[in-house]
């Protein structure tokens, strides 16, 4: 298992290296650059020329890739052109409240979506399984920005009870840091739940006639045990790598969220170094994200060695 | 003495959206202590429900209504659910079908076999798995510690049925319900899976019911027999006599259409025509009337269940009549004259296939060679599936190849088609080398040579209709459209016995027997000369096993065709083949005519499979010296060498695997096999 682990650790870090250069390709294929940016709209072209040498804009690409990666491996993330800070600390507390942010939603998800699907496959065709089907579906149909305005709109705008958007730390007390979760929260998890409850729906009705399950029963355990012993845990194997998958939507994908909510998160700082080509500023955040989605499948793999048997990684 | 369990009036229906669906009717039974009973019945005559609907376990739409099932004196069809479940595999042990599902995949052997004490006892978890290990050792698993601590998955379907079993016993029941409990596994390990249930039977005193579809374990093991047909027991009474002489014209058919090794293909195999009622209950008196031979008027009247006085119950008016009276033997139709023998038409020379093991990856090693660089080899282990075995077949001829599962008969059946790549040997087809043609050039071969598979669901492709399964070979093979496809189509159809409107059907549409016969139309469709079936009948009831075994005759008969059958049933290779080969972990280790390889048989491996299968009709005299008691299997440890040995010609035709005293026929020496020792030679648990 030890080596298994080591080697996916391994592998991940030829998926840094590979996600580094093509993000540095793109971003010097983009239209315009860094200095355009900051000398403004109006400045002539000698101005230009000159940021671009101060910043080393005008060295060939692999010279400016060399030059980052060296100081990146060296534990210096430099400084964002444009604001003019240290990329470190700037990503890390962006990403930490992306992080919160992620897991609050991710346990809802996993919590409520299991939950959910247990309860739709125990009640077959009845009410409890089409309500929750329509519920689930209205979230993943719909896109989640609609939701997030819809909920901004009911609970800041009309009942006033919740903020519509913006984060507080947890120093300044936990009701208000509480409240400023909570909208965006309901929103990422409404819109995954559909993922979860549906997979652990269909795999539980599945698992419920299987022999194993009629076996146990007839092997005299309670309903109980029948359920929480026999068939969950086999009927969460394909739940677990769905959850994986929704991790990696969690900490990638919520640019959206994050600007409806004006949440100070990794996403908006992503997309503000977009906007600006704030090329080390790109780097790290990128690469932050994609550590955290590898660790996170990785993390589900192991998770999933453990409840299937027939997985013994080598 | 009371009976352990009586059932009355048991009827069970299903409600669906629409309807009603009846699945027994009045159904009533004594299990006698320290007695087996059996119930039989082919595909869908209800004979599971009846073990669901004593446990309590019966689908939630089904609807049961018993006038008493008493459980040792109690009636456990008014009792609470939390009553029956706590008899349920404390008193009542329950051992399903299939072996390769019925344990958790999730939870270790050990635990599962323990949870049953920790449930119905309380005994704290250490103490209960404890116990296991002893169950386990009960059971015949040598390894107890180790297999305690492994998953199903780890162990081979026979370990999984004892382990099921030690499951079964775990809380002392008295009674045990046995539904199909062998039927999923190969012949000689049923035999072995039946032994350990006799013994348990009876150094427990245990009580059985035991469901099957198959007369030959039934006369094996059982002592009183239900017979079932469309959810209504129409027959009933001791095994002997039930066998001996069937009152009821279905038991009869039953009977008729077990193959046996001992009988002729020459007299046809019976069977009994026409499928089981979809809706019995809507059937004004017997509900066999529709397939049954003896059918008159007076078969319209309401059938009941009529005791001689005796024990022995029949459910048919006529019953009396028709004593003496057998199933009604079909004349074989034209029975094609001895062919002149004849050049080969496919002849094999030292097929060898190797499967590697291991991803590519995973296997890699850096090996050195001798003063050479290292360099980065493939360190996979290599399994020989095929191991150097030469055959030749004549057109028109059926050699049989019975083997156990793992013994390489259908990777040679594949490599002989070259669905698989032979990795040496020599394929020639009328004397044309093929084993190096290109893929792209097979298609004139394969237009030869077809394949029929064992399982008619996972065989044809769900989302096509019949039509286009087998008009999609006519195109290929014979280049027809239109009209003129639908026309062979047809044809085929009727060949095989199924009416043209079948072609628009879906394979869900039809049943299993259809099924098979529309892979067989499918594989006649190129105008094949030789069809290799792959245990093209295993998975069928015998009363349509039979009928396709008749179908492949008269197929055979009428097209001049040749067939490689592969089975792991030597009645039913016994019944079809001109010429039996018995292979063993790869190698043929016995090649003959029939007579020549069963009467008797001399290596010790085809001792083994003979004595392991559940026949109805146990040899004549001549071979039963030298033959283990039925049932028994043999338990000296064989020669080495009579598994690895050379074949050696010892009359003409006749090849047997060297290593044997095998000079002299007709003083075969009495060497038995044990099958543990040869099983354990292959790696297999079981």
């Amino acid at each position: 298992m030890l080596t298994y682990i080591l080697r996916r650790l391994f592998s991940i870090a030829f998926i840094l290296v590979g996600v580094s250069v093509i993000v540095f390709l793109i971003v010097n294929v983009m239209p315009g650059d860094v200095a355009h940016f900051i000398a403004g709209q109006f400045a002539s072209a000698d101005v230009i020329e000159a940021i671009r040498a101060r910043l080393g804009l005008d060295q060939p690409l692999g010279v400016r890739y060399w030059h980052w990666a060296s100081a990146f491996l060296s534990g210096n993330l430099g400084d964002s052109i444009v604001m003019q800070r240290p990329i470190g600390p700037m990503v890390t507390e962006a990403f930490g409240r992306s992080a919160l942010l992620a897991a609050v939603s991710f346990v809802f998800v996993a919590v409520f979506g299991i939950l959910f699907g247990v309860l739709a496959a125990l009640n077959h065709n009845r009410a409890v399984d089409h309500i929750t089907s329509i519920f689930t579906y209205l979230g993943i149909s719909v896109p989640e920005f609609f939701w997030g305005i819809v909920l901004i709109l009911f609970f800041a705008g009309y009942l006033q009870i919740l903020p519509s958007g913006g984060f507080v730390p947890l120093s300044q007390g936990f009701g208000p840091w509480a409240a400023h979760l909570v909208l965006p929260a309901a929103t990422l998890t409404f819109t995954l739940i559909a993922h979860i409850s549906r997979q652990t729906r269909s795999s539980m009705l599945e698992v419920l006639t299987s022999n194993y399950v009629r076996n146990a029963r007839a092997k005299g355990m309670p309903e109980r045990l029948v359920l929480m012993r026999h068939a969950l845990k086999n009927a969460l194997l394909p739940t677990v790598t769905v959850l994986a998958i929704d991790i990696g939507w969690l900490l990638g994908g919520i640019v959206v969220i994050e600007s409806v909510f004006s949440f100070p998160g990794i996403g908006r700082l992503l997309l503000f170094a977009i906007e600006r080509h704030d090329i080390a500023l790109i780097q790290a955040s990128v690469l932050l994200i994609t550590t955290a989605y590898c660790l996170s499948n990785l993390a589900a793999d192991v998770v999933y060695a453990y409840l299937n048997p027939k997985i013994r990684y080598a | 003495m009371a009976p352990i369990l009586s059932t009355r009036g048991l009827n069970v229906g299903y409600k669906t959206a629409s309807s009603h669906k009846s699945a027994l009717r009045d159904v009533s039974f004594d299990v006698n202590a320290g007695e087996a009973l059996a119930i039989v019945g082919e595909s869908g005559s209800g004979k599971s429900t009846i073990a669901l609907s004593i446990l309590g376990l019966a689908a939630s739409n089904a609807r049961i209504g018993a006038e008493r099932i008493l459980f040792e004196g109690e009636d456990i069809a008014h009792a609470g659910e939390a009553r029956r479940r706590e008899l349920r595999g404390s008193r009542i042990g329950t051992v399903f079908q299939d072996p390769f599902t019925s344990l958790n995949p999730a939870l270790t052997v050990g635990f599962q076999v323990a949870e049953p004490l920790m449930q119905h006892r309380r005994w704290p978890r250490e103490q209960a798995l404890a116990r296991a290990l002893q169950l386990l050792d009960e059971v015949g698993i040598a390894d107890t510690a180790r297999v305690s601590q492994s998953y199903p998955h780890q162990l081979s379907g026979g370990m999984q049925q004892r382990a099921l079993i030690a499951i079964a016993i775990a809380c002392e029941p008295t009674l045990l319900l046995l539904d199909e409990p062998t039927t999923a596994l190969d012949v000689t390990i049923e035999a072995r899976i039946l032994d350990l249930l006799r013994d348990l039977k009876r150094r427990r005193g245990l009580s059985i019911v035991f469901i099957t579809h198959n007369l030959g374990v039934v006369k094996r093991f059982c002592q009183q027999v239900c017979v079932l047909y469309a959810g209504e027991i129409v027959e009933r009474g001791p095994v002997a006599e039930i066998l001996a002489a069937p009152r009821h014209p279905y038991t009869k058919g039953l009977i008729a259409s077990s193959p046996r090794i001992w009988g002729d293909r020459h007299s046809r195999l019976q069977s009994i025509g026409g499928k089981i009622p979809d809706r019995p209950e809507a059937i004004a008196g017997c509900v066999f009337q529709d397939r049954c031979p003896f059918a008159e008027a007076g078969c319209d009247e309401p059938q009941s269940l009529v005791d001689d006085g005796a024990g022995h119950a029949v459910r048919c008016w006529k019953a009396a009549r028709l004593a003496g009276t057998g199933w009604p033997v079909a004349p074989r139709q034209a029975t094609a004259a001895q062919r002149a023998p004849s050049a080969a038409l496919i002849e094999v020379n030292g097929l060898r296939k190797e499967f590697s093991v291991g991803s590519a990856f995973a296997g890699l090693a850096i090996t050195r060679g001798a003063g050479g660089l290292p360099r980065l080899a493939p360190a996979a282990r290599r399994i020989v599936a095929v191991d150097g075995v030469s055959l030749s077949i004549a057109p028109g001829e059926v050699l049989g190849v019975v083997g156990e599962s793992g013994s390489g008969k259908s990777t040679l059946g594949r490599s002989m088609l070259r669905l698989v790549e032979p990795t040496a040997g020599q394929i020639l087809l009328r004397g044309e080398d093929i084993t190096r043609r290109r893929q792209k050039s097979l298609k004139a071969v394969r237009k030869e040579l077809q394949i029929i598979l064992q399982n008619p669901d996972s065989s044809l492709n769900p989302r096509r209709t019949v039509d286009d399964a087998i008009g999609r070979s006519i195109t290929l093979f014979e280049g027809l459209r239109g009209v003129q496809r639908r026309a062979r189509v047809d044809a085929l159809l009727a060949q095989v016995e199924l009416p043209p409107a079948y072609g628009a059907r879906y394979p869900h549409q039809l049943s299993g027997g259809e099924k098979q016969r529309v892979g067989i139309a499918r594989a006649l469709a190129s105008s094949p000369s030789l069809i290799v079936c792959d245990e093209a009948v295993s998975a069928l009831d015998v009363s349509l096993q039979a009928a396709i075994l008749n179908l492949l005759l008269d197929m055979r008969d009428q097209l001049g065709l040749a067939y490689l059958f592969i089975s792991h049933d030597l009645s039913v290779v016994a019944y079809l083949a001109d010429r039996i080969a018995v292979m063993y972990a790869g190698r043929f280790v016995e090649v003959g005519t029939k007579q020549q390889v069963l009467q008797p048989p001399y290596h010790p491996y085809t001792r083994a499979l003979l004595s392991a299968v559940p026949s109805l009709a146990e040899g004549p005299d001549a071979h039963s010296s030298g033959l283990p008691d039925a049932g028994a299997i043999p338990a000296a440890k064989p020669a080495s060498a009579a598994v690895d040995g050379k074949l050696v010609e010892v009359a003409p035709g006749h090849w047997i695997a060297g290593g044997l005293d095998t000079a002299v026929p007709a003083a075969a020496p009495a060497v038995r096999v044990d099958i543990d020792a040869v099983h354990a030679s292959d790696g297999s648990d079981d």
